[in-house]
């Protein structure tokens, strides 16, 4: 492993508060430019973690290094990193152009090249016509901006972001995630973002950390987190998805074929790797499965009841109950456009092989 | 109901402002106006019944009290003294608020209740035992005696006072100003002083007003070398008892007071957490 290519480099890093263990061996590196997530629901670590690496928290174990820097007893304010607080954080009595100067105020640049800085920070987030006003003044979104304009106007070497978008209302989130993306990309910052909101994170991220319990459960890129889930958790927490219990009747490890039964009966998977565990868990995702209208396959095809139909414009999404299998069961899939089917009627379902796969259990 | 409820809340607003009305008139304005009153009797002409008013009006008293008493020195060393107290009291104080508004601590609550104390101990009783032990601790400065004694009694308030304003300090604007590297004193004066200035500067008035007013201490520990202008109105209310002339010095002591008061009060108005916080 090579540290000096690393942004940020965390090893083995843990952390407790009184009796709670907050993080638990949490090891990852981020490359140059590159945005990476922690995602997790609340009291999973990922904002323990954010202040830990903005210095806020010392560790109890473990290192944190910035650009190949050990920051190992390094307080906030010697830090080379610049956060984005879900708060803002902005100084109520300090304009527009004094907050976004404050940063480069405490770093001693001349005022004429702060003044410059300023008016181009302002220009590329949009807030020229602000720049005199005091944040009461300014909408959430604005804001929000005047947030990420100070951050950005130090050139830290590593942007923090604690839920930056979780005070701004939904259609403002659509927008402010794409320009904090495109910004990211255009100037190339390095970034750790921190969210509880799946959606943003498979969004954004160059790489995505799935945190639960202080641990990291799952680390990779968006469309490996989505399509392979380690674990249970994984699974349900990226995404919706249908997680069913199995048991392999036959498996074939050189092919990668295992047949096995599941709440609808016997079903074939495709998988690279072996279940492993003594209970062994599998998921779909709802919009891999088929219905046979659509295709003729005979392998992997089940018959359901549809116990509920909701018509979302692009998308329909169906609850199906198996037609002889646990009454309690019901799984969900997703189709795309009108689908001409009824509450109530039967349908054929097709899941494709490689669709199911194998979960890791998840140590409670 | 409707007509019945509105006819009540009238009739109780007319109460509450006549009740203000009468104590603003029989507590401020009628003291104020027979102190000055009595001030500007001539000394020739005494105000007796059946005058409603003073025969003659003068400023004799004034420049009797001026020139024939204490009263110069008096008002120098109140002011001195107050100003002192209350610099040492909000030094004193702020680490104690600091600590009571921003930190978590075993014992919180009982601390807090503990700086209390000196409110519920009379000044006098204090006094008396203090005297005492400043011969004990050869302490025998007056100056320095009545001050350490101000600023004990006093320090109850300035702890509480600044204790709520030092908790409405916000913590993620002080991480901010960290975060974006800077020193302790930009943390200060970005995070800590806007917020934290109207109290501070309210805590500084009243302790002022309230060393300037004070007696027991004054008189027990400074008197007869220390004298201060709430000694000197003793001495005129005391043995030999003129009323003009120490109407005239209760009004030096407290028209200053007043205005004071004004300030500190309109300091306490302004510390309101929307606009210092900028918080809706």
């Amino acid at each position: 492993m090579t540290l000096m290519a690393n942004a940020l480099a965390v090893e083995r890093a843990s952390l407790r508060y009184g009796t709670f263990q907050a993080l638990i061996d949490v090891t990852f590196s981020v490359g140059e430019g590159q945005l990476v997530t922690l995602l997790g629901p609340s009291g999973c670590g990922k904002t323990t973690l954010l202040k830990a690496i903005a210095g806020f928290m010392p560790l109890d174990s473990g290192r944190i290094e910035i650009s190949g820097r050990d920051m190992q007893g390094v307080p906030p304010e010697k830090r080379d990193t610049a956060m984005c607080f879900q708060s803002y954080a902005l100084f109520p009595h300090l304009s527009v152009a004094e907050n976004i100067a404050f940063g480069l105020r405490q770093r001693r640049i001349k005022s004429s090249d702060i003044a410059s800085r300023v008016a181009a920070v302002a220009q590329q987030v949009g807030l020229s016509p602000q720049l005199e006003k005091l944040p009461g003044q300014l909408s959430g979104g604005q804001q929000q901006r005047v947030a990420l304009a100070r951050a950005m106007a130090v050139h830290p070497g590593v942007m923090l972001f604690d839920e930056p978008l979780s005070n701004l209302d939904l259609k403002l989130r659509d927008h402010v995630r794409i320009e904090i993306r495109a910004l990211q990309r255009e100037h190339g910052f390095t970034a750790v973002y921190v969210t509880h909101d799946q959606q943003e994170a498979l969004a954004m991220s160059d790489l995505v950390i799935v945190m639960r319990n202080g641990m990291i459960e799952q680390m990779g890129p968006p469309e490996q987190i989505y399509r392979h889930p380690v674990n249970r958790f994984v699974a349900d927490f990226v995404g919706t998805a249908n997680i069913m219990p199995v048991d392999v009747l036959a498996s074939d490890q050189k092919s990668g074929r295992y047949e096995v039964t599941c709440p609808f009966g016997k079903a074939i998977i495709h998988s690279a790797t072996p279940p492993v565990g003594s209970r062994i868990y599998a998921c779909w995702r709802p919009e891999d499965a088929m219905l046979t209208s659509e295709i003729t396959e005979e392998e992997n095809r089940f018959t359901f009841d549809i116990s509920a139909r909701t018509f979302l414009g692009s998308l329909c999404n169906l609850a199906l109950s198996p037609r002889n299998g646990a009454a309690e069961a019901f799984f969900r899939i997703q189709t795309h456009g009108f689908t001409p089917v009824r509450e109530g009627q039967t349908v054929d379902v097709v899941i494709p092989p490689d669709a199911i796969r194998f979960l890791e259990e998840v140590v409670a | 109901m409707h007509g019945i409820t509105s006819s009540r809340t009238v009739w109780y607003r007319r109460l509450s402002i006549g009740l203000a009305l009468a104590v603003f008139f029989f507590a401020l304005a009628l003291p104020f106006a027979l102190a000055v009153l009595w001030s500007l009797v001539d000394p020739a002409h005494p105000w007796a019944y059946p005058a409603v008013l003073p025969p003659v009006l003068s400023l004799r008293r004034w420049l009797e009290v001026w020139t024939t008493s204490a009263l110069p020195q008096a008002l120098y060393n109140s002011y001195m003294l107050a100003a002192c107290v209350s610099i040492a009291t909000l030094l004193l104080a702020s680490s104690a608020a600091y600590a009571l508004g921003r930190m978590e601590f075993v014992g919180k609550s009982i601390i807090h209740l503990l700086t209390l104390v000196p409110l519920i101990i009379p000044n006098f009783i204090s006094a008396i035992f203090f005297s005492a032990l400043l011969i004990e601790l050869d302490v025998y400065s007056r100056f320095l005696g009545v001050l350490i004694g101000h600023t004990v009694s006093l320090l109850p308030y300035a702890i509480r006072l600044m204790t709520v304003s030092f908790a409405m300090v916000r913590q993620d604007l002080i991480d901010a100003a960290r975060d974006l590297g800077a020193s302790p004193l930009t943390v200060f004066r970005t995070a800590y002083l806007p917020v934290i200035k109207p109290g501070l500067l309210a805590a500084l008035i009243i302790v002022f007003i309230l060393s300037i007013e004070e007696f027991a201490i004054s008189y027990i520990v400074g008197a007869p070398d220390f004298i201060t202008v709430p000694t000197i109105l003793y001495s005129y209310l005391g043995y030999n008892f003129i009323r003009p002339n120490a109407a005239a010095v209760s009004l030096i002591l407290v028209v200053p007071n007043v205005v004071l008061m004004l300030i500190a009060e309109r300091l306490l108005r302004s510390a309101d957490p929307a606009i210092v916080t900028g918080k809706g």
